[in-house]
Order: structure tokens, then sequence, then C-alpha cells
């Protein structure tokens, strides 16, 4: 028997997922333990421990058997957060002193006078400027001032920085000055880690390159030093494998690998969650998914398109600062079941301002005096006092909801009742219209997609949300509550990579591409081999970035796709009609026109490769017969149309075939299922629910 | 075309008809439904454009507007668009009989005459119907356009004398009729104008406002065309009960301001805005009257719609954030704009520059004046530069280039009680994206050499102005720059005792024997590598500069935003230690002193 094992640590919890090798329809085997902030490490070591027992193994066997062990957390973004990273230093090119302040103009609200500055990963005194200029072709105009930068080390030392970002105008197009930098600063600063801005974003422009570099140098010590505490442990404990980690690109890679560009571990939380969707969705014939991930404090909405989860690497913003790399692409909404429902100059608003766990919802009786969206639900009877909640850790209580609600009807001017209902109403209302934004940046109706509802309030509102949304079938995995973590056992180890060039679509130089591309191929041949996987186990998405000349967005596609990373036979003479044509084909689908006459130019060239390993097991269909379970028993709800007798069905009782009709609730164990009038709750194959619309 | 038409297009509208009872959480949901609809516009707009303005700049706006002309919906773009959609809207809305108005029609107007801004703003708009072909909402998405088809490439003609030397002016023309294209309309719009980029943008406009209005036909077959119109109504009433109970909170009275321009693009000097807000009850007026009305004055016009609209742009920074920006603001507020005064010119004047000033002054007059009321969120929303320095030349096949200067760069960001200023502009303009050195010079033949903040430039006080940048550009070919420089003379004021911002300066030919300072205008032949060098004015302090906290000084000078000796002579601090070795501190005790002396003196 060998195992491998996903691992997701969040803010509470840290869940687990065994993978058995062999097992075959099996489940996988979830497990959940506290969260140690202090050294995350710890707990992670806690889990193993009691997966290993439950296996019979002591944790040295168990580990000596895992084949993998795979890894996402949120260290990354828990630092930006906190602003608590690496004392950080820029050094940069003469003349851009600056551009860390301007920000390209960008300010989060226009209307509020009074935002605050993000606190200053580099303030001006740690960004020091070097006299040198490549320009756009890439030819150097004027040369490295090797002077100015032993300089630089020496004021960057003064100040203690700990850690040195570098980012030169027009590097990505020729690195030499900054890999020249990095040299000297080796030198002048020994042991003092260095981002360079054409290895971390090797495209333009130059404030999305330089932000992302000084981000990666704020995180990249104390990721790799994270990392580095979980590799010894995990070690001297008995794992002799890579540890693989999660990377916000939805692939996993090498610990070596992530240590060069930190940066790609920020985001990568939600990613996991994202990448189980897509493998559940699409092993049901579902290829075009909104992901709706609702937990206690935020509401994560993403989407798969043709069954994979696009990582798009463009004016990404997170904790105010801009990080370009490839990011699944998840917008959070601060509602949750902890989100807050208040009145604010007379109108009834929800969150974003969260109870969180502690003191949480007034319904957990410790101590929370403020109603919150898990409140509503158990004032409209779709969660109730008479089970276990949360896996059966505790009982809701209902002292206090009620007067809770009164209070804030009276502010405006109604009973209890009605302003639960409207605390219900309007975050669905919220949701709704954060997912029309995500979908509209994307250019997608929600309508001709299905939705999979996971997190643990996530199945309360999805199917209501569904039907505000035109969309018809909505999937609840039974996993749902854990899926993070069954992601990072999903997801592939992978690399993605770009390199930028600029061209007229219909003047390649086909030798400049094709030596870009087998520049990519290599490096990640290289990272895959020390991860244990030949170059021609790898699947490869050879793709180019192109827009119209003007426009700033280019469209990113696929030229050829091909197992092994030396397949470039597809760089011949018909590369610039078909890549021109493609162009044309995405543009028409994603803006509706495409312009006569106008050819378009080529911005940059990606490698996308993936090695396929194990996946749990996932499935669908519906050939089991079909039964209608009787009611474990009925309460009183309001499913929107008013309160009922609405039937109540234990999750856990429910087999494939089992269907369900609307307006009912479903009770699973970290979940709870509401089906809404017009709507059908059907327990496919494998013991998902799949939410159909009946009218 | 006429005074008389400015007043009917401002008049109040009446509230849409219908019986319908709404309650405040669906009127909420429905109007985050429409919101949501106008940023599916300008994110479809911005990703699809060609030119930089709109796609990097994002100088765009959506807008919602009601069958009564109201601003039913204001959107993400900058305010200063949001606030002047619906004059332009409103004109086409008188002609719907004539034009034969009717479902999936499109139309564009950009007349300044007519309810417009300036020509560049091109208003693409499109009316929604209900079931019963009842007209409810209009669709409104505005751009700037790189070209308007006048006498200089951009629109912006610095002698221009009237509205004709501009470019095309356009009422209100059809573009796309019950559907279908007008192809000859179409062609006359993209033959008007310099750029071949043009065209795509145009299309991109009209292709966004198509799915905006399939997007709102949704809504009303969702909630019913009565309950629709009832929310409107719903959000309108709030925000002028909003903004009416924020006035109440202010203290009665008259607040003055008046700002300078420093001279109208052909050198008369000290053109003067006026401003004098009343505040009488849950009633604020706001009054131009004193303001300038020479009417041989050249380039300082700015439009009827622009005056209102920078007005509301300036009240709406001074109020809650979270009150809904709509017709409710302007229902609140009396604006008061002389015939024939800078702030509201006779038809035909040219009214390109005058966005800029006297638009700004205008603007800045306002918070002047109303930091007397509301001093926690008073900082001027303006661009107080006289236009940026647009370098234009033809390539090779003959092919017009224009960089038009909206390079990254910091200017009057004006500090705030209790903040300094930061980033690089006032957050209104928070939107607009700055163009990047390795986008601007992969697509022009100019090297950026230089755009860092300037030490000292940022005007002293408790809160400090952000320090303005110098912009240093070398210009590989021969090429036709051109500027008009203002705010010298008259930089950004201080609010409450803090120190006016500083003034702007433009150098041509850097470094040559032929170096100049550009004064007034310039409209110069620049030979391959000429450098020229923009100063921009840094923004105002608020509240007195010997108040500020010595230890913010102390990091300010350790970050080269303000130098040793300016601590000294401007905040009265002395510091002790040296920049070199980062070990500068307060002298407490020596600061006190100093203090004192200024204090007395």
């Amino acid at each position: 028997m060998s195992y491998r094992v996903g691992i997701d640590i969040g803010g509470t919890f840290t869940d687990f997922a065994l993978l058995k090798d062999g097992l075959k329809d099996g489940q996988v085997i979830l497990h959940k333990n506290l969260s140690t902030p202090q050294d995350r490490s710890i707990g992670v070591m806690e889990g193993l421990e009691t997966l290993a027992g439950k296996e019979g193994l002591s944790l040295g066997a168990f580990l000596a058997r895992c084949e993998a062990i795979v890894h996402g957390t949120t260290v990354a973004d828990n630092i930006l957060i906190e602003m608590d990273g690496a004392v950080t230093g820029l050094i940069t090119t003469q003349g851009f002193r600056d551009e860390m302040e301007y920000r390209r103009g960008y300010k989060e609200s226009i209307w509020d006078v009074r935002l605050e500055p993000p606190i200053p990963i580099v303030p001006r005194r740690r960004r020091l400027t070097v006299p040198e200029r490549v320009l756009a072709d890439g030819s150097v105009h004027e040369a490295l001032d090797e002077a100015a930068v032993r300089e630089a080390c020496t004021r960057l030392r003064k100040q203690g920085v700990e850690s040195v970002a570098v980012g030169l105008i027009f590097a990505h197009v020729n690195g030499d000055h900054e890999d020249r930098v990095a040299q000297i600063v080796a030198e002048e600063m020994p042991g003092i880690p260095v981002s360079l801005g054409h290895r971390i974003l090797s495209r333009a422009p130059e404030y999305d390159r330089i932000s992302t570099t000084v981000v990666n140098a704020y995180v990249a010590p104390r990721v790799n030093a994270y990392l580095e505490r979980l590799v010894s442990r995990l070690a001297e404990a008995g794992y002799a494998r890579q540890l693989m980690v999660m990377q916000a690109s939805g692939g996993v890679m090498t610990r070596a690998y992530i240590e060069a560009a930190p940066i790609r571990l920020l985001a990568s939380g939600p990613a996991g969650g994202v990448i189980a969707s897509a493998r559940t969705g699409g092993a049901k014939g579902y290829r075009n998914l909104l992901c709706v991930d609702m937990g206690g404090t935020s509401y994560d909405m993403s989407v798969v398109r043709d069954g994979a989860a696009p990582a798009e690497a463009g004016w990404n913003m997170h904790h105010r600062y801009l990080v370009g790399v490839p990011m699944v692409q998840v917008e959070t909404l601060g509602a949750g079941g902890g989100s807050i429902c208040h009145v604010d100059k007379g109108e009834l608003k929800v969150g974003p301002a969260s109870a969180g766990a502690a003191p949480g919802p007034i319904c957990y009786g410790r101590g929370g005096l403020r109603p919150t969206v898990t409140d509503a639900l158990l004032m409209l009877g779709i969660l109730s006092t008479g089970e276990g909640f949360a896996g059966g850790s505790f009982r809701l209580r209902d002292e206090g909801v009620a007067e809770a609600f009164a209070a804030l009807g009276a502010e405006l001017g109604y009973d209890a009742q009605q302003a639960a209902f409207d605390c219900w109403r309007l975050v669905n209302a919220n949701m709704t219209q954060a997912v029309r934004r995500t979908t509209a940046a994307k250019g997608m109706d929600p309508a001709d997609m299905v939705m999979l509802a996971y997190g643990g309030n996530g199945p309360a509102f999805a199917a209501i949300q569904a039907q505000e949304l035109g969309i018809g079938q909505v999937l609840v995995p039974r996993a749902s509550p854990t899926f993070s973590a069954l992601g990072t056992l999903v997801a592939h180890p992978a690399i993605d990579e770009e390199r930028s060039c600029s061209a007229r679509a219909d003047a390649l130089d086909l030798d400049r591409l094709r030596g870009l591309w087998v520049d990519l191929a290599a490096n990640a041949a290289a990272h895959f081999a020390e991860a244990g996987f030949a170059a021609d186990a790898a699947q490869a998405r050879w793709r180019v970035a192109m827009r119209y000349a003007g426009q700033n967005w280019a469209l990113t596609f696929d030229l050829h796709e091909g197992r092994g990373l030396d397949d470039l036979g597809f760089v011949d003479d018909t590369l610039s009609a078909r890549a021109i044509a493609a162009f044309n084909a995405r543009h028409l689908a994603e803006y509706g026109h495409v312009r006569d006459g106008e050819v378009p130019e080529i911005t940059g060239v990606r490698l996308t490769a993936q090695v396929e390993t194990p996946m749990p097991p996932a499935g669908g269909g519906f050939t089991a017969p079909v039964v209608e379970p009787a009611p474990h028993g009925y309460r009183r709800a309001n499913l929107g149309d008013g309160f009922a007798d609405v039937a109540i069905h234990k999750g856990p009782d429910l087999i494939p075939g089992a269907r369900i009709t609307g307006p009912a609730i479903i009770e699973e164990i970290f979940t709870t299922i509401a089906v809404y009038p017009g709507w059908q709750a059907r327990v496919d194959d494998v013991g998902d629910y799949l939410l159909v619309r009946q009218s | 075309m006429s005074f008389a038409l400015n007043a009917r297009l401002a008049a109040r509208r009446p509230p849409l008809p219908t019986a319908t009872a709404i309650d405040p959480v669906t009127a909420s949901i429905i109007r985050g439904a429409l919101e949501t609809v106008c940023h599916e516009a300008t994110t479809h707009l911005g990703r699809a454009a060609s030119s930089p303005i709109i796609n990097q700049s994002n100088e765009r706006n959506a807008a919602i507007v009601d069958a009564h002309g109201r601003l039913a919906m204001g959107s993400i773009g900058t305010p200063h668009l949001t606030f002047v959609s619906q004059l332009t809207v409103r004109y086409g809305l008188m002609q719907q009989q004539d034009y034969d108005w009717g479902p999936g029609d499109v139309f564009v107007g950009n007349d300044p005459d007519y309810g417009g801004g300036h020509l560049p703003d091109y208003n693409v708009y499109a009316p929604v119907y209900d079931a019963a072909g009842e007209l409810v909402l209009v669709q409104a998405l505005q751009a700037h356009q790189g070209d308007t088809g006048g006498k200089d490439p951009g629109g912006f003609t610095l002698d221009a004398t009237d509205i004709f030397t501009e470019g095309l002016a356009i009422p209100c023309l059809k573009l796309v009729h019950r559907g279908e294209k007008r192809r000859d309309a179409i062609h006359l719009l993209e033959r008007n104008n310099r750029f071949p980029s043009f065209a795509g943008d145009l299309a991109a406009m009209i292709g966004a406002v198509e799915k905006a209005t399939v997007s709102i036909r949704a809504i009303l077959d969702k909630w019913g065309a009565d309950m629709v119109r009832a929310a409107v109504n719903h959000a309108i009433d709030q925000s002028e009960r909003q903004m009416r109970a924020t006035v109440s909170a202010w203290r009665d009275g008259r607040y003055d301001a008046t700002v300078h321009i420093d001279h109208d693009t052909m050198g008369t000097k000290d053109i003067r805005v006026q401003v004098g807000c009343t505040v009488a009850g849950d009633q604020l007026t706001v009054d131009l009257s004193g303001t300038d009305d020479r009417q041989d004055l050249v380039g300082v016009w700015n439009t009827f719609a622009n005056s209102r609209g920078y007005i509301m742009t300036q009240i709406a920074a001074s109020i809650d954030p979270d009150i809904v920006k709509n017709e409710g603001l302007f229902n609140a507020v009396e604006i008061i704009l002389p015939e024939g005064c800078i702030a509201h010119p006779a038809p035909n004047r040219p009214a390109a520059l005058g966005s800029f000033h006297p638009a700004c002054e205008i603007t800045e007059a306002v918070c002047v004046a109303l930091s007397q009321v509301a001093p926690d969120r008073s900082a001027p929303q303006v661009y107080k530069i006289g236009m940026p320095n647009a370098v234009i030349g033809f390539d090779a096949t003959g092919q017009m280039w224009m960089d038009q200067g909206v390079d990254c760069r910091s200017m009057d960001v004006s500090a705030v009680q209790g903040i300094d200023g930061w980033g690089s502009c006032p957050v209104s303009l928070g939107n607009l994206l700055l163009s990047q050195a390795e986008d601007g010079e992969a697509r022009f033949p100019v090297i950026n050499i230089s755009r860092e903040l300037v030490t000292d430039s940022g005007g002293a006080g408790q809160w400090r102005g952000m320090p303005g940048s110098r912009n240093v550009k070398r210009i590989l070919e021969p090429a036709m720059a051109m500027a008009w420089m203002v705010s010298h003379d008259h930089p950004i004021s201080g609010l409450a005792g803090g120190a006016d911002g500083t003034p702007y300066l433009n150098h041509f030919q850097v470094g040559t024997p032929d170096e100049y300072r550009v004064e007034l205008t310039a409209r110069a032949q620049l030979p391959a590598g000429a450098v020229i060098a923009y100063q921009h004015g840094g923004g105002a302090g608020f509240g007195p500069a010997l108040r500020r906290d010595p230890q913010a000084v102390c990091e300010d000078v350790l970050d080269e935003l303000v130098s040793i000796a300016a601590a000294r002579d401007l905040y009265g601090v002395v510091l002790t230690g040296s920049l070199e070795d980062y070990s500068l501190a307060v002298d407490p005790a020596a600061t006190a002193a100093l203090r004192g002396e200024r204090i007395a003196a």
C-alpha cells in the first residue's frame, strides 16, 4: 500500500485528504485538526500522526510509504495581511525610483478622500537607483554602473535590509543587467536573498513586474523558512520524497521550484477548491462551472471554462499590491455565515464585517451579540437547533437570536422575521451581483454554466442564487466542505511560465519564438526531473498572447498541445496564419467583433506543462434506480415563499438514485443543502448531489 | 443651442410615473443589478478598445439615465464624466419623435452646446423599452477619444476661437437603427478621425452598450418595469435625503473662495473663478457669480454640462462616500452659473481645454469654500496641469503617432485633514491608469529618462501635500510637442493654514543652448534627440506646518521628500545625525525653541 496526502492549512483548521493507492471506488479519507499559527508545521505533523494511526502505522512507517505529500498554504497571504515580511530594499533604474509609490495612479476608492495609503513594503529610503538603461528592443542604451550598485548595497546594508528586489526597465527583454546586479549583491550582501524582475515576472510593463518582484522579495524569506522547517520535520520523521506545494496557478511543484519565486504561493489557498471543482464537474460531464465557496467570512467565486480553471496573469491586486504571476482567478466578497447584519443610515446592510469564529454568530452561544447570516438561516428554519452543527461538534442555540432581529427590524419599521428574511435576500443579492461582475470580467454568461457550491454555507444559498442568475443545475459534492485539501491531490505538478516578445503576427521571427519556447521547455524539464518526472511524461500546451495593435489586454490561447517538451514541430510557416485565425475567433467570442483588415500582434509566448499523477476517484451518472425517500421529519421553514412545513432529510442516509423535490432541506455532516421550491435534488451514482430546476 | 436650451436641459425632472410601492431592500437589489450592468459595460469596453486612453487610462464611464433624463446610476468611470453624462442624453430624449427612437437603437452625442462635456468625450447611448413599448431607461457609455477631427491632432487647439476649429460636433446621431448598424453614419465618424484605431474603439463602445441593454431588459423582465421605475425613484429620493441631511449638519452661512488661472492660451493674465457656497438649513447653493466673463478670453471656456459636473464631483468628495451618486445630488443642490461667464459660455465657444481650466479651478474653489464646513473631507479633486505634453509625429509609412503624455507621475495630491497626500492623483481619478515607459517606448520613438518625485515640492502643512514629479523624456525622431502651462503663478490652494502646492514648470530642448521654459503655450517642432522636462505641481498642505509631528518630518527627510533645510525653515524642526547614515533624529529642545520663535514672529 502506498499513500498520497493532501494538506490544506486554513485560518482555523488544517484539512487532510488521504488517497490510498489501489483503492477502487473508495472514499478519500478526510481528517481535520486545529491549525497551529505559531508554527503551522506542528499542526501538519500532528495530523499526519493521526492519519498514520488510522492506518495502524507509526508515523515513520506511514511517511515511508507516502509517494507524495502535497501542501496548500496561506503563509504568503498571511504575511501580506499582517504586513510582517522581510525588511526589503529595491534596486531600480535611475529615474524610476517612485513607481511603487505611483501605483500607476490606482486608488481603491474613487469617492473616499480619506482613503489611507497602503503600508509601504519599500519606503523611498530603501528604493535606490543605479545608472543603466536597456531599450525596448533589448539593446543597451547605457551600461550598468557597477560602482553605483555597490554603493546601493552599502546603503541597503546600513538600513538592515533582509531581502533585495531588483527591477530594471526592459529587463524582461534583456536581463543581463539584472543578473549582474544579483552577482554584485551576492558579493556585497552575502546571504541576502535577491529577487530579479525578469525571473519573477518576465513581461511588461514596469510597475506590474517591479511590484510583483518587490512582493516576492517581501514574502520570500519567511515562506522559504517555513517550507524549509516543514521539509526537515518531514525528513526527520521519515518522508523521503519531495514536498509538493500548491501554486496560485492551480498546479503543484517542488519546494525547490517554489523557492525561486515564492510569490507563486500567494492566493494559492482557494486554488485547490477550484481545481477540485474542475475535476469533479468534469467527471460528470460539466465543463463550464461557476464555482462558489461560502465559508464563515468570505464568498469566493471562480470560473471553470472548458474543463479547466484558467490561470490569468494580469492586474491582480492582492492586499493592495499588484501581483502579476498567473493565478486561478478567485474573486472574494466579504459575505459568509458570520457576516454581520446591520442598519446603516436607514439601509439594511450585510457584512463586510464578520463575527468570525469568535465570538461567532449569536446562535453559536459563544458570546456573539450581533445578528449574522447564520442567525438569519436559523430564524428562517433553514438551520435548526435540533441536531449537531459542523460535523456534530456543537449545537446551535436560539437564545437572543429573535431579539437581535427584532431590534434590527425596529430600526427598519418591521418585525424580526421580516428582518431575517431581508438579510437572507440581501446577502443573496450581494452574492449574485458579485458573480455577475466576475463573469462579466471574463465575458461569460452565468446562464450557460453549471454552479458548483462548496464551503460550509454555500449549499444553503446555491439554488436560489442559481435561479437569479438563470442557472438550471447546481452541483453539491458530498466532500464539498473539505474541497481545498482534496484539490491539492487533484492538482498536477505544473509549470506555467511566459516570456515576452513583441511582433506583428504576420511577420514572426520563427527562430526567436522557437528559442523562447525551447528555453521555457528546458527550464520545465529540469524542474520536473528534480521532482522525479521524465520530460516525456509532461503534457505541454504551447501558447501565445496576442492583441490588436493598441489594445492593452492580450488574449492568451493554445497554439498546440501535446506530450513531451520537445514537440516544436508546430512552429512552421503556417504558424502565423493559424495564430491570426485563432486570435480572431477568440476576439469574436470575447468581444463580439473582429477588426477586418487589422493584423494582430504577438506580445508573448507561454508554456503550460504538467505531469499527470494519480487522483482521487471521481465520477457521476444517474444509472441507479430512482427512489423517493421519506423525510426524516418536518420543520417550519421559509425557503423564500413564506413559512411552511418543510421536509427534512439526513444526507448520510441518501443513496444513489434518491430524488427529493423542493421545498426540502438536506442536512449533511458539514453543511446544509436547501432545496428551494421549484427545484429537485438528485443523488448521482457516486453520492454527489445535483440540484435541478424544474420550472 | 442657447442659454435657454441649457436651462431646459438642467431643469429638475419629475420622478418616473409608477403606482408600485417598493421596499428598501428590493430597491437596493435592483440598484445593485443596474450598477452591475454599468460595470459590465465599462469592463467590456476597457478590454476591447484600442486606444491607450481608453484601455490603459480607463478614461471611460458607464451610466444609466432614466426616461426623464435623470442620472439613475452612475458607475465605475471617473466622477468627472459620471456627472456630465445625463445632459447629452437629455438632449437626445427631447428628439425622440423627430429622430424615430425605438428598441435596438444606439445614438452618439458629443456637442458641448447640446449638453456635452467637450468634443473628445463621445457619449454612446441606447434606450431600453418595457414590454408595452414604454421607454424606461437609457444606457450611456462615455469615453475620451484620441482625436476629434479638428485642426490639431488630439482635439486640443491652443488658438481655437470656436468649436468648429476643434472638430466634429454631434448633437445626437443614430448609429444603430432597430439593431442594424448604420454604415453611412459610422463611416462619417471614422472619416472624421485621424486614428485608424478609432473604428475599433467605436465598435467596442457600440458593442458594450448593446450588451448592456440586453442585461437591462432582463432586469425589466425579472422585476417588471414598474418595480424598476419605483427602484430608480427610491434611489434618487434617498440620495437627495442623505445629501440634504449632510448639508443640515453643516454650519449655516456663506463661504466664498476665489481661485485664479495664470492666463488663458493667449496670455491674458489672472482669469478669475469665484465660488460662493451658501448653506441654509438643508439647502446648499453653489453660485459662480463673479466668475470671469471677458468675452475675448481664449481656451478657458468650460461647457455648461461640465461646470455642473465638476461642481458635483467636488461636492461628492465632501460627503460620506457611501451615499449613492445619482440625480438626487443635483436635486439637493442649487447651482447658479451666470450666462456668458467662463463656466457657462455662449454657443459655439471652443470647449476642449475648458475641461482642464477653468474646470479644475471651479472644482478647487468649491473645495476651498466647503473646507470651512467639511474640513475632514476636503481635498481638491483636480488636475492642475495645463495639459499633458502631447508629442506628435509621423512614422515611415506616413501614419501619425501621438504620445499623449499621460505618463506615470504625481501631481496635485493634496493632504486631507489627518492624512498626508499620497499616490499620484486625487482619489476621484484613481480609476485612470497612467502610461508606463515600457508600453510607450514600444509604440513611440521616445525614451523616458526620469519621472521621480522632487524633494520639497509637496506643500508644507500639518499634513503634507504629496511632492510632484519631474518627468523627463527624450524624443528620438523629429516631432511636434504641444503644451499649455498654468498653475505656476497660482498653484493649488492650501487648506486650513497649509501651504499652497508648488508651481508647474515645463522646459523644452533641455541641456542644449536652445533650452527654454514654456511660460504660456508651445506648439513646437522639436529635432530628433530633443529633451523635454515637465515638473508637475505638488499637492497642497493642510493645517499649519509648524504643527506637524516632528517625527513625521524626520521620516520625510529620510525619504528625501523634504530636505533638512526645509525641515528647519518650513516646519521648524531641528534634526541631529546624518541622512547618509540614516541616523537622523529630532532634537526636541531645539525644535521647541525654533517653533516658539516662529510662532512669536
